[in-house]
């Protein structure tokens, strides 16, 4: 099976799409906690499909090569992309580098919005901890692969979800 | 960080169970995963239950004519108008956002008052899940998850999102699950449908009739009437009913919201009457059930319309119905009073008096699942009054509470003669259809834009509007200007729009069903044209 790329010890977020129903819990999570900031954007596939997208912590991220200002760090041990919210100028260099999209162009507060993966809270991010499915879940790599073991089956359309 | 503060969400019958803590900056949700029954998953609205705490547009001092006054003033006043108006010309309403305990209390306060015009002005078509047919039984939690053939009619995804999971599950669950939906939108819930039957915009309870009458043919319904109202093909309908019929476990939820249904009573028990006839439970998703007060509103409306009623008390939290652009009737009225826990985004003529919204007040209520006791999350705003202390100031005295009647079931012999002989606005014609749809996100939703329009790519071309142009919406009663989104979830010859926001609201109108008397707000037709950028 594929790896993800990501360190074992590492938790990402993961969307499991045959449980997303576009209700936008995560980002009213994310807007509840950071004042009315989402920090995590939505993309409508088809009228029947709207999922999450929020920023991937790429193990070489672009944005942060981008940012003039090095307002953007990688942190090595936690694995994470950091912005500076008191530095930001807002000139958008890392949403336009950004290769997934998922930094909204939309300036909050004159800022661009970064998801930092509630590193301030121990039981994970909150978008994770409300998704009112589960569709949404924070796990390692190892916990991806158990959940991936009879899922291939049902992937023989775009989703997984549906068939 | 402050003491953990646990309750129960108020904003729907799931009764979620939520934390807030104080962190000396703001109030932060903390996600109690240990209980039940949603084991700390909340929606978007239980998750802008810190927002309603402190958001800066609560309502923190009475308001007259929209301009700051005191509470002493604003009682004064009240009692003035009390004053020049007779018994039979003051109107008491109650709306949601009110405890059991005060219901009794402003029940208590009509009869001090000695006005016999006590109305529920919930008029929301999901307070009508209050109506139980005869012999339905209530599903429990399990029967959700349990299910193999779930028959969910409207969107019940959008109503209470934290359902959606033991739904899903239960249609994963193994090969001969099969969920079943029944919509005039193709909705992302229709996406996960085995079998999604799609009708005519508000025709959902005669699709159900079909249903139900090929469930039980001793209904003697006319299942070939039903399914041509509804614009459906009989194999579909029976395919329906053969998965209700054949699964051992399985059960039915509806739900119904503003601008999409066109009576939300049979919307409601003709989806009851499927399950008694597939012998399934039932759940009516809802946000509240506010019992009926002593006249109905469509008698209350009539009265208003007259100009018999000279003043009205309308105690509720979230949404005073008091605007005369929801109702214009109300505009006949001189003295208004209303209790809000936001400050009214336009002007409100008369008194708008603050309370303290749900989460800062304790009492008992039932949730679709159990009893429960809810614990106030903070103390109330500041400025604020309890409903029970405004009641006393209105009478002078002591208000005794009352009890209030529940409703009583309905027998199905009574459902199918009123179904039988319901009409509905023909669908076609000149105009479009406006229709209404509840978009789960809506945080602190009286304030958010909602100014996109869902737009049939079909229809666009005909008007000539691209997807992002904005056009302007006029109906009877209202205009506003939308940003079209062209899809085709919605059915050539409809549209619609997110009904969490006031202004949008205002397109819809309240109509009473001359039959029924039911008082219901349907889809309405609109007039759609490409506006000036």
């Amino acid at each position: 099976m594929a790896s993800t790329g990501i360190k074992k010890s590492q938790k990402r977020l993961f969307i499991r799409l045959d449980y997303c129903i576009g209700c936008r819990a995560c980002e009213a999570a994310c807007r509840s906690r950071f004042k009315g900031e989402a920090r995590l954007c939505h993309a409508e596939i088809n009228e029947t499909a709207l999922i999450p997208l929020s920023c991937r912590h790429c193990e070489e991220p672009l944005c942060v090569a981008a940012c003039p200002f090095n307002v953007i760090q990688k942190d090595e041990e936690r694995g994470i992309v950091v912005k500076s919210v008191l530095h930001c100028v807002g000139c958008k260099s890392c949403v336009l580098a950004c290769p997934f999209g998922v930094l909204d162009k939309e300036l909050l507060r004159r800022m661009a919005q970064k998801c930092s993966l509630c590193y301030d809270r121990s039981a994970g991010p909150r978008c994770a901890a409300t998704c009112p499915t589960g569709a949404l879940q924070f796990i390692d790599e190892q916990e991806l692969q158990e959940q991936m073991v009879g899922k291939r089956v049902a992937a023989r359309v775009p989703f997984w979800r549906r068939v | 960080m402050s003491e953990l503060k646990k309750t129960v969400c108020p904003l729907c019958l799931n009764g979620c169970r939520v934390g807030i803590a104080y962190d000396g900056y703001q109030y932060q949700l903390e996600y109690l995963t240990e209980v039940e029954p949603n084991f700390g998953r909340l929606c978007p609205r239980g998750n802008s239950a810190n927002i309603i705490l402190d958001h800066p547009k609560r309502l923190c001092y009475p308001l007259l004519d929209g301009k700051e006054i005191t509470w002493q003033k604003a009682f004064e006043l009240i009692s003035e108008w009390r004053s020049q108006c007779s018994a039979p010309e003051i109107a008491v309403v109650y709306s949601r956002g009110l405890q059991d305990e005060e219901i009794k209390i402003v029940h208590g306060l009509a009869a001090a008052l000695e006005t016999e015009n006590l109305a529920c002005g919930y008029i929301e078509p999901n307070n009508y899940f209050c109506y139980q047919l005869e012999g339905v039984k209530q599903a429990k939690l399990d029967d959700l998850s349990g299910s193999r053939a779930t028959l969910l009619v409207g969107d019940v995804f959008s109503t209470s999102p934290v359902a959606a999971k033991p739904i899903l599950e239960a249609r994963y669950a193994d090969k001969t699950s099969r969920l079943i939906v029944i919509d005039s939108i193709k909705t992302k819930q229709a996406g996960f449908a085995h079998l999604f039957i799609q009708v005519r915009p508000g025709t959902e309870y005669l699709a159900l009739m079909a249903i139900a009458g090929i469930l039980d043919p001793k209904l003697k319904i006319n299942i070939d009437d039903c399914t041509e109202r509804s614009g459906i093909q009989r194999p579909a309908i029976e395919q329906a009913a053969q998965i209700l019929k054949n699964s051992p476990r399985g059960f039915v939820g509806a739900a119904a919201f503003l601008g999409r249904v066109w009576n939300p009573l049979f919307h409601n028990l003709c989806a009851q009457l499927v399950a008694l006839k597939a012998n399934k439970p039932f759940t009516g998703f809802t946000e509240a059930l506010v019992p009926d007060g002593k006249i109905c509103f469509g008698r209350l409306k009539e009265e208003l319309a007259q100009g018999k009623i000279k003043m009205i008390f309308w105690f509720g939290g979230l949404f005073p119905y008091s605007y005369p652009e929801v109702l214009p009737e109300m505009s006949n009225v001189r003295f208004r009073v209303a209790t809000s826990i936001f400050r009214p985004s336009t002007t409100l003529p008369g008194l708008v008096l603050p309370v303290p919204s749900e989460y800062e007040k304790s009492g008992r209520a039932e949730t679709s699942w159990a009893e429960v006791k809810r614990e106030p999350l903070a103390r109330p705003v500041s400025g604020t009054k309890h409903i029970n202390e405004i009641a006393e100031k209105v009478a002078g005295k002591k208000i005794e509470p009352l009890t209030f009647t529940q409703r009583q079931p309905v027998k199905v012999a009574e459902l199918i003669q009123m179904a039988g002989e319901s009409t509905i606005p023909p669908l076609d014609g000149n105009g479009w259809l406006l229709m209404g749809e509840k978009q789960a996100i809506g945080v602190g939703g009286f304030f958010d834009p909602e100014d996109t329009i869902a737009i049939n790519p079909a229809d666009a071309q005909k008007l000539g509007v691209t997807d992002g142009a904005w056009v302007t919406a006029k109906s009877r009663t209202s205009e506003k200007r939308f940003q079209a989104n062209l899809t085709t979830a919605v059915p050539p010859g409809a549209m619609t729009v997110g009904v969490n926001n006031h202004a949008n609201r205002a397109l819809f109108s309240v109509e009473v069903d001359e039959k029924t008397g039911i008082v219901t707000i349907p889809p309405t037709k609109v007039d759609i044209w490409q506006a000036q950028a």
